[in-house]
């Protein structure tokens, strides 16, 4: 358990003299659930983007895995067990919830698709993936819904659904429940940690209730460093943490 | 009716009603010089929809890849002595590989600045063409283009000179395109080009490189135009200098937009339309083209789904008044 999935040296992103993330060591156990969390502008997702490989760094280096990500292209991490979801839901809105899940499945495959002879139903694996992930998030009624006539808490959850299709060793969970009803939350946060069981999850919140019951790790970041990371109870307890929130509600 | 037009089958519904429309053609139209002009112009709309209706890219640089398979079958045919087969073999794969070559560079761009630049590929090669006016004709365009019968290793099988039989071997070949076409759809990178357009970030994060997606869109697109336009110069035995001009690129996005984007059988309705516009209104009133914005209007106002979507709800209703 104690082999490390995920880890950064000394990683640092800079917007012209501002540095979003300055110099942070990240390291993501396997098969844990590892929260991010920090007031706004901490640079929770300037991190993430570098994660994703949306963003180049500035310095430093991305391990995943033991092999150094830290120059590859966002496309080409998903072969490798990365998978992501988006803070703002990012679905094929037009496309039904099956086709959306089955093209996520599709996805691993890289350059394969590009098979324009092969009718798409002989992608039978897509086709499975697609149908148990909908079975896994309890949107198998939706099966041929249009994604964006989904309700807003479906369209969460279907996010993280699309990441769950690569069948990753990594789910990267960009504010999951952003946006949500207070009354959806709990069903997103017992997702999250149902998908826990089977796979590392790396989470970006900003909430911090959220992540105190799912989580193993915390890590709280603040001016682009961490500040403190540890298992929950420690982070609650810890002063510099609430001085940090305070802080930002004093604002 | 209903449950055959949707038919998923490769050879069934749409396809159905095409074999439909292309025996028809001929016996209703005047000649079959027109009908045939049709169907060569349905081809290229079809492959300006691949790119437009599932790609959601618009290319202004169709023309080109039309007047350059129009320009070197001929020339192969004229200089090199090459038969039928081997000349539309030769402009589909110049095609292939020129639209590769646009497709390539103008991808790096969206939006706007990819449409500038598939254009101004479009008046590059129009220039080219201008240029080069020992080989093109120029502003004259390349006389005597032949129109040899179709043989195969040396065994001649039929003569192509009769208009009829021209516009047959058209439509088979226009068959074969359209089923292809449906295979290229509903296979893995067909649903991949529909993900793209519909959200190209979210493509990207389910692992998709959509460059090269994009890419070979426009291969595909720019082999099956410059397969029509080599056809279009053997029908009409000649390459005016407007098959690769500015015009053609704009007369095959208009012809794509009216059928219907996204819809392959709407491409044919599309191609219709504007070849018979041009024939029955040019010889009443010049400035017919006056009209045809009218209709563009009309329908990117009022029929977003075009001809072919028009014609779909009407079907819909029909049923569902028959079901009541």
């Amino acid at each position: 358990m104690s082999e490390i999935l995920l880890e950064t040296q000394d990683l640092a992103l800079a917007y012209g003299g501002f540095r979003a993330v300055d110099g942070v060591n990240l390291s993501v156990k396997a098969g844990t659930i590892h929260s991010v969390i920090g007031p706004n502008g901490a640079g929770k997702t300037s991190l993430f983007h570098c994660l994703t490989g949306g963003r180049k760094p500035s310095e430093g280096s991305i391990f995943f895995n033991g092999a150094d990500i830290t120059h590859r292209p966002a496309h080409a991490r998903v072969g490798i067990g990365m998978a992501r979801s988006f803070q703002v839901t990012s679905l094929f809105q037009n496309l039904s919830v099956r086709e959306n899940l089955r093209l996520a499945a599709q996805g691993c495959d890289g350059d394969k698709a590009l098979a324009f002879w092969r009718p798409v139903g002989a992608g039978k694996a897509h086709i499975a993936t697609a149908e148990r992930v909908m079975e896994r998030l309890g949107l198998a009624a939706k099966a041929n819904t249009a994604a964006g006539d989904l309700s807003h808490g479906q369209q969460r959850v279907l996010e993280v659904g699309m990441a769950l299709c690569g069948e990753p060793k990594l789910l990267l969970l960009d504010e999951p429940t952003s946006g949500m009803g207070i009354d959806d939350i709990p069903i997103m946060t017992h997702l999250i940690a149902e998908l826990g069981k089977d796979h590392t999850v790396m989470l970006i919140e900003h909430n911090m209730g959220i992540v105190m019951t799912i989580s193993d790790t915390i890590t709280v970041m603040s001016r682009g460093q961490i500040l403190v990371e540890g298992k929950p109870d420690a982070v609650r307890a810890d002063e510099r943490v609430r001085a940090a929130y305070l802080g930002e509600a004093a604002v | 009716m209903k449950r055959l037009m949707t038919s998923k089958g490769l050879f069934g519904g749409t396809t159905l009603a095409v074999l439909a429309i292309l025996v028809l053609l001929p016996l209703v139209l005047p000649s079959a010089t027109l009908a045939t002009e049709i169907v060569i112009f349905a081809m290229a709309a079809l492959a300006c929809n691949l790119l437009l209706g599932y790609g959601g890219l618009l290319s202004f640089g169709q023309g080109l890849f039309f007047g350059a398979g129009s320009y070197l079958s001929a020339l192969a045919m004229i200089h090199g002595g090459v038969g039928l087969v081997t000349a539309l073999v030769i402009a589909i794969v110049a095609g292939a590989l020129i639209a590769t070559f646009v497709g390539m560079l103008s991808i790096r761009r969206t939006g706007i600045y990819f449409v500038m630049l598939t254009l101004a590929f479009s008046q590059t090669g129009y220039f080219l063409a201008y240029t080069l006016s020992k080989w093109t004709g120029g502003d004259n365009g390349l006389l005597d283009v032949p129109r040899p019968g179709l043989s195969l290793f040396g065994v001649d099988l039929v003569d192509l000179k009769g208009a009829h039989a021209y516009y047959v071997f058209v439509a088979l070949i226009f068959m074969a395109v359209y089923v292809g076409a449906r295979r290229v759809i509903d296979s893995p990178f067909g649903s991949t080009l529909v993900a793209i357009r519909e959200n190209e970030s979210r493509a990207s994060a389910v692992g998709f490189d959509t460059r090269h997606f994009k890419m070979l869109a426009f291969t595909l697109s720019g082999a099956v135009t410059a397969l029509a336009g080599a056809l279009y110069g053997m029908l009409i035995n000649y390459v005016p200098l407007d098959n690769i001009a500015m015009a053609m690129s704009e007369n095959i996005v208009i012809m794509t937009v009216i059928g219907g984007t996204g819809s392959l059988l709407g491409s044919l309705l599309g191609a219709g339309t504007l070849v018979l516009m041009g024939e029955i209104l040019s010889s009443i009133w010049p400035r017919w083209p006056l009209l045809l914005g009218v209709l563009l209007i009309l329908i990117v106002v009022f029929l977003r789904g075009g001809v072919w979507g028009g014609v779909e709800s009407l079907i819909g209703r029909m049923t569902r008044k028959d079901e009541a």
